[in-house]
């Protein structure tokens, strides 16, 4: 089930990823429109950052394609921000949380330029916006899980860019830090921003996101929440293997949990 | 036998054959930290040593084709085969299930092995016996030559100047290169750059260390810079130093004694300085971490004492009353120096009071006494209810678990369980 959408900020048309021949990904089409905080759902393994990858060009795809606002990755890159998984680096790395902020500056430097003063500044008030100013030149590895995930969200934010595809960005993260990041995605998302964020928890999912995609290798569903964050698509998309979610599912489903705060 | 005429003599550098090896080992010397510092951050020590070994077969071919053994004609055979070294570890990770590290070994032990058999070839005819050739397995400074500085120099100041311009480029890329790709760099020829640069340095090394010990070049310094500094334009600084610094020591080694050799005399002294830094550097060195150790161990201890006599506290039903020695020690088997001392130190930073009735808890030490109780029977009840573990079980757990959890956690904890009163032992959780 998708729900069609007129002049979308992101299509993904028939997309097939795999990996030595097993597919991941198996002919997901969707759109989302601008303006929206969209939520990637399913369980482990059902393709959610193989699919935010293949946006990006990260992985090569078997069929299909994507656009973005209308064009290919290539002609937007520059108005496109990823944030990765929080696990995919070495936290270990002689890096200070403004060093990382700032190497989301570099595409607009550009090869062989060094960082001006105003990427300097900008770097700094992204970290401010993320409520991380105090630990600007703090080694990364001694910043905790949900600091470093703010340092991810504060670089991504340095690259002002108009969409954002963010690999589980509340992962690992204790509840004050969950409610800052809601707060600056809401924040985004008011400003026109679109943002597509891969989540985990179905509890929080019905509260956080007004469009969703619901995917478990093959898409399930994809729309405004209030059509597809149903019982049935959630069973669907859930299978029988997690009874907990399961009750969850039944829960934001047949009660209708508040759905913004 | 060491003497400090000696070394001031060596470091005046007033004989030309000194000048020609110290130079040379320190151009090659940097020039390998430097580019090192990349490979060391992505993890890629094992492909510089693959590639390290993988020029052998190249030096050989380029000395039979070209009966030379001028560093002009042996070099780029050197390179040529550590880039196809290079691109035979990539094309079998892309095109085969083999895993990494069996790549890198399969490709080093196929190449190295064909070199050593090209160069038993060379000794056996003729007039390779005088080649010198197998000087390449662990090098030979002593034959640095004043032409062969010119091209340590050239490739080095290249490879320098290369790295400083595209400092960003191969930082960004070392720490997240999907973010790189993501952002439109252009990964793929960068990726490229930087092996091809690792392979210019390696080349380049081979006659000072040889190919067998060429990797440690390439990885110590880095390694041991990074015990030191947590920035990455410092390691890279730090690193080039400690391979001077080891350049210098390596050559006047052998120059004392001329029948030591240079090469692993520098890897000996890069290996000191590891070594060293990585007992002695501050915070991430040995004897820092051991330090944050004893650290713990003794917090643990003094919560243990602290949670002893609240216990007693708790049993009796009066915090007031006091308790000897003897009777922490009847409640818990402490070590008796160990007790007295966290005593002692519990009393000094107001926590316990002493009286005549013995030692008692302060305001302040109840709370901290009430606080390690709720965490460790906190922690029992979360373990029982979300992990389904008997109750008999959970102690030992929670026993280590009350010195480790933050108030956040905590906070946390008390939330996920519903803000409980009693544990599982159903025993009150003290608020
Ligand atoms: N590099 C890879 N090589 C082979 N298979 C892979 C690779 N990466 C992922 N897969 C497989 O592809 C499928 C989808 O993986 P993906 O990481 O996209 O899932 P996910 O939805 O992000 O899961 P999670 O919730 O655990 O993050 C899984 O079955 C996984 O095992
Ligand atoms: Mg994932």
């Amino acid at each position: 089930m998708t729900t069609p959408v007129s002049e979308p900020a992101l299509e993904v048309h028939d997309l097939t990823v795999t990996y030595q021949r097993k597919p991941a990904l198996w002919d997901v089409d969707f759109a989302i429109p601008a303006g929206v905080l969209a939520g990637i759902v399913g369980p482990n393994g059902a393709g959610k950052s193989t699919l935010i990858k293949a946006i990006m060009e990260l992985l090569p795809t078997a069929s299909g394609y994507v656009r973005i606002f209308g064009k290919s990755l290539e002609e937007v890159r520059g108005r496109i921000s990823y944030v990765p998984q929080r696990e995919s680096v070495d936290w270990d790395f002689p890096a200070s949380a403004l060093d990382v902020v700032l190497m989301g500056r570099y595409r607009q430097r550009g090869l062989f330029r060094r960082l001006s003063d105003r990427d300097r500044r900008i770097a700094r008030d992204c970290l401010h916006q993320v409520g991380m100013e105090a630990f600007a030149s703090r080694q990364i590895a001694q910043l905790s899980g949900g600091q470093q995930q703010r340092v991810f969200l504060a670089r991504a934010l340095a690259q002002e860019a108009d969409l954002y595809l963010m690999d589980e960005p509340f992962a690992g993260v204790d509840a004050s830090t969950e409610e800052a990041v809601l707060e600056l995605l809401t924040r985004l998302r008011d400003s026109g921003k679109t943002i597509l964020v891969v989540h985990h928890d179905l509890q929080t999912a019905a509260r956080y996101f007004d469009w969703m995609i619901m995917l478990n290798t093959r898409l399930v569903a994809a729309g405004p929440r209030e059509q597809v964050f149903t019982n049935e698509m959630l069973q669907e998309t859930y299978g029988g293997k997690l009874t907990l979610l399961q009750a969850v599912g039944n829960l934001a489903g047949s009660k209708g949990l508040p759905l913004r705060e | 036998m060491l003497s400090l005429k000696e070394l001031l003599h060596f470091l005046s550098l007033s004989e030309p054959n000194i000048r020609y090896v110290v130079f040379g080992t320190i151009m090659v010397g940097i020039a390998a930290a430097v580019i090192g510092n990349f490979t060391f951050l992505r993890k890629r020590a094992l492909v510089g040593d693959a590639i390290a070994h993988a020029v052998l077969p190249g030096i050989c071919l380029a000395f039979m084709l070209q009966g030379s053994r001028s560093l002009w004609v042996l070099l780029p055979g050197a390179f040529v085969s550590g880039w196809l070294a290079l691109l035979s570890i990539d094309w079998i990770n892309r095109n085969s299930r083999l895993k990494p590290d069996a790549a890198i070994g399969l490709v080093l032990s196929v190449f190295f092995g064909t070199g050593v058999l090209l160069l038993t070839y060379i000794q056996q005819s003729g007039d390779g016996s005088q080649s010198g050739l197998k000087h390449f397995l662990f090098g030979q400074a002593a034959a640095i030559l004043p032409g062969d500085l010119w091209v340590f120099g050239l490739t080095g100041l290249l490879l320098c100047g290369l790295v400083a311009l595209f400092f960003k480029e191969f930082t960004l890329l070392s720490f997240d290169p999907d973010f790189a790709q993501a952002a439109g760099l252009p990964v793929r020829r960068l990726e490229l750059l930087l092996s091809t640069l690792t392979v210019l340095a390696v080349v380049t090394g081979i006659q000072t260390v040889g190919v067998v010990l060429m990797a440690a070049l390439l990885i110590t310094p880095a390694a041991a810079a990074r015990f030191w500094t947590d920035r990455l334009g410092a390691m890279v600084l730090l690193g080039a130093a400690f391979a001077a610094l080891a350049s210098v020591l390596g050559s006047f080694v052998s120059y004392q004694q001329p029948n030591m050799p240079t090469g692993p005399w520098i890897i000996v002294v890069l290996s000191a300085i590891a070594f060293f830094s990585m007992v002695f550097a501050p915070r991430r060195g040995g004897l820092a971490r051991l330090w944050d150790k004893l650290r713990h161990a003794w917090k643990i201890r003094e919560e243990n004492v602290l949670k002893t006599i609240y216990h007693s506290g708790e049993s009796l039903g009066d915090f007031t009353a006091g308790m000897h020695i003897e009777a922490v020690q009847g409640r818990r088997a402490f070590n008796p120096w160990q007790l007295r001392l966290s005593l002692f130190t519990l009393q000094r930073r107001g926590l316990l009071q002493y009286g005549a009735s013995g030692y008692r808890l302060s305001g302040e030490g109840l709370r901290e006494g009430a606080r390690l109780a709720r965490i460790h029977r906190l922690w029992e009840l979360y373990l029982t209810e979300y992990l389904r573990l008997a109750p008999d079980h959970v102690h030992d757990d929670a026993e280590a678990m009350e010195h480790l959890i933050t108030p956040e956690l905590e906070a946390q904890l008390e939330a996920a369980l519903g803000y409980p009163e009693r544990d599982p032992h159903d025993r009150d959780i003290p608020r």
